[in-house]
């Protein structure tokens, strides 16, 4: 019980930092286990699950649409299980893999439910309530340290194998529905953005820099350059090619700024 | 062009915008992504520049619109915003789309730049040098690696503030002219419609499994669609949604439709 929930403490307020502290990697196995490991009594165990860990979740980051398992969960119940299985820190690392993935889709379903406090923040941001604001925005954080602390808790608690049977118990279509609905999600804030910018003329330009990725698998950064390249031929160099009738130009831009 | 000095109160605000903007990621989700942190963020800003209420509260909804950069160089982008709302706040003819547009066209190239030393150079090279130590069962080594790390972060994100800030005041200085100012705005705007596409073309996430069968064989939907056109299915989508907020749907309509069309999808195997 005291190191369920020392462990579910020690990752919430790990992920506290990481998110108030601007993303200082303090959620990495060679930092979360060596703390784990001091909770639980065996800070030489930690550190060297933690070496191992790191190593095993150094490429794992996320890229586009494809789901890594969760490292702070993944490090956390890995070194726990190490310490209080004494096996090594593969096996550990294998127990802890499941839940890890698990925590990844209640990640899901955190940014899900925070896509919803979206609502809630413009309304905010149209009365000018700041205060409120923020406290949303460590409202948002708060959730997910909640979330951290259940997933360490209930592992701990009842070990690897009860919730591995649990994990097993949700319906996979209820998972890959969630993270099918995730990878949609972003077109939702795209088009929020493209809102005021976007019309009839120049839905040709969003379309260019979705193909350049599509087709031609650009980098955003080569197709920025294009964009600015492009952006200067057509307003720059052309505009100054009809250098005398800028006025004609000027005014029919001018209903363009009329909206 | 000369560096414009900083005054006392920009010093002052370059600071204040560094401590606002470690919180960047502290609500992250799907729609907005890091939306709400950097609107957040932005407040030292638009307190100094807007005097009146509803000039702030436009200017936080404006920052609410999506946004995604590397967290650890958020203040570079943070900066040109801070010197754009300063003109903005002077000039009555400036039109505030402009920081948006820039805003985009900045937060792609820095996350190309940022996520690339950040993750893929100076975590790697900690993580190198801490786990040396840790191997051998050393705690100093966790201690090294958040050294080696954070040094350099907080020095890049604190800098990135001042340069941001600077460069912005440089790039709204040169444009008193309403027609430079109609240009840039234009310019920003091709820049930022072909990232925002890029982005939506990497980021937004839609493939069908669905098989149909004619005769003996089995023909995989997707694999004909990605030879005609790759990644149709989220171009359309995106689109869509975008169409549907054009014709007045609210956002949050937008969104449940969006979780509904994933599991029913995923359910009827469609998605």
């Amino acid at each position: 019980m005291q190191a369920a929930l020392l462990v579910g403490l020690a990752m919430a307020v790990l992920w506290f930092a990481e998110k108030m502290g601007g993303t200082p990697m303090v959620i990495r196995p060679i930092v979360v286990s060596p703390v784990v490991g001091a909770l639980l009594g065996d800070l030489h165990t930690g550190v060297l699950v933690g070496a191992t860990l790191e190593l095993v979740f150094m490429g794992a980051i996320q890229i586009g649409a494809a789901v890594p398992p969760d490292v702070l969960v993944g490090a956390g119940l890995g070194t726990a299980f190490a310490i209080q299985s004494g096996q090594g820190a593969d096996i550990a690392l294998a127990l802890a893999l499941p839940i890890a993935i698990l925590a990844q889709s209640l990640k899901v379903v955190v940014f899900i439910i925070r896509s919803w406090f979206m609502d809630l923040a413009v309304h905010l941001a149209e009365a000018g309530d700041i205060r409120n604001m923020y406290m949303l925005n460590i409202g948002g954080l708060l959730l997910q340290c909640f979330m951290y602390f259940g997933v360490g808790f209930v592992a701990v608690l009842f070990g690897s194998p009860a919730v591995e049977a649990f994990v097993n118990s949700i319906p996979q279509a209820v998972l890959n529905g969630l993270s099918v609905a995730g990878g949609l999600l972003p077109a939702v804030g795209f088009a929020l953005l493209l809102l005021p910018m976007m019309d009839k003329r120049n839905v040709l330009y969003f379309i260019l820099g979705f193909v350049l990725v599509s087709y031609l698998k650009l980098p955003v950064m080569a197709i920025t350059i294009l964009g600015v390249v492009l952006a200067f031929i057509i307003c720059y160099e052309r505009g100054a090619a009809r250098e005398p009738a800028v006025r004609g130009a000027a005014a029919e831009e001018e209903d363009l700024f009329d909206e | 062009m000369n560096k414009q000095k900083m005054s006392a109160e920009d010093k002052k605000m370059v600071n204040s915008l560094f401590w606002h903007s470690f919180l960047l990621e502290a609500c992250y989700n799907y729609e907005r992504q890091q939306a709400l942190g950097f609107s957040v963020g932005m407040w030292p800003a638009i307190k100094r520049f807007y005097s009146k209420k509803e000039d702030q509260a436009e200017a936080l909804k404006r920052h609410m619109a999506i946004f995604n950069t590397t967290p650890h160089m958020v203040t570079l982008i943070t900066g040109v915003a801070a010197a754009m709302e300063r003109e903005a706040s002077q000039n009555k003819e400036f039109d505030k789309d402009i920081i948006n547009n820039v805003k985009v066209g900045l937060m792609g190239p820095m996350a190309g730049i940022g996520d690339s030393f950040f993750w893929g150079t100076l975590r790697i090279i900690s993580a190198g040098i801490g786990l040396s130590l840790a191997r051998q069962g050393s705690a100093l080594g966790a201690v090294l690696f958040l050294l080696i790390f954070n040094i350099p972060h907080l020095i890049v994100r604190y800098y990135c503030g001042v340069m941001g800030y600077q460069f912005g005041a440089e790039l709204m200085g040169g444009t008193q002219n309403s027609e430079i100012l109609k240009m840039i705005s234009k310019g920003a705007s091709i820049v930022g419609l072909m990232v925002i596409g890029a982005m939506s073309a990497s980021m937004v996430a839609m493939k069908t499994p669905f098989t149909f069968t004619i005769g003996e064989t089995a023909f995989e939907l997707q694999s004909y669609l990605d030879q005609i056109f790759p990644m149709l299915l989220p171009l359309l989508y995106t689109l869509g949604m975008f169409g549907l907020l054009k014709k007045g749907y609210k956002s949050t309509t937008v969104l449940l439709i969006t979780i509904a069309a994933g599991l029913i999808g995923s359910l009827i195997h469609i998605l």
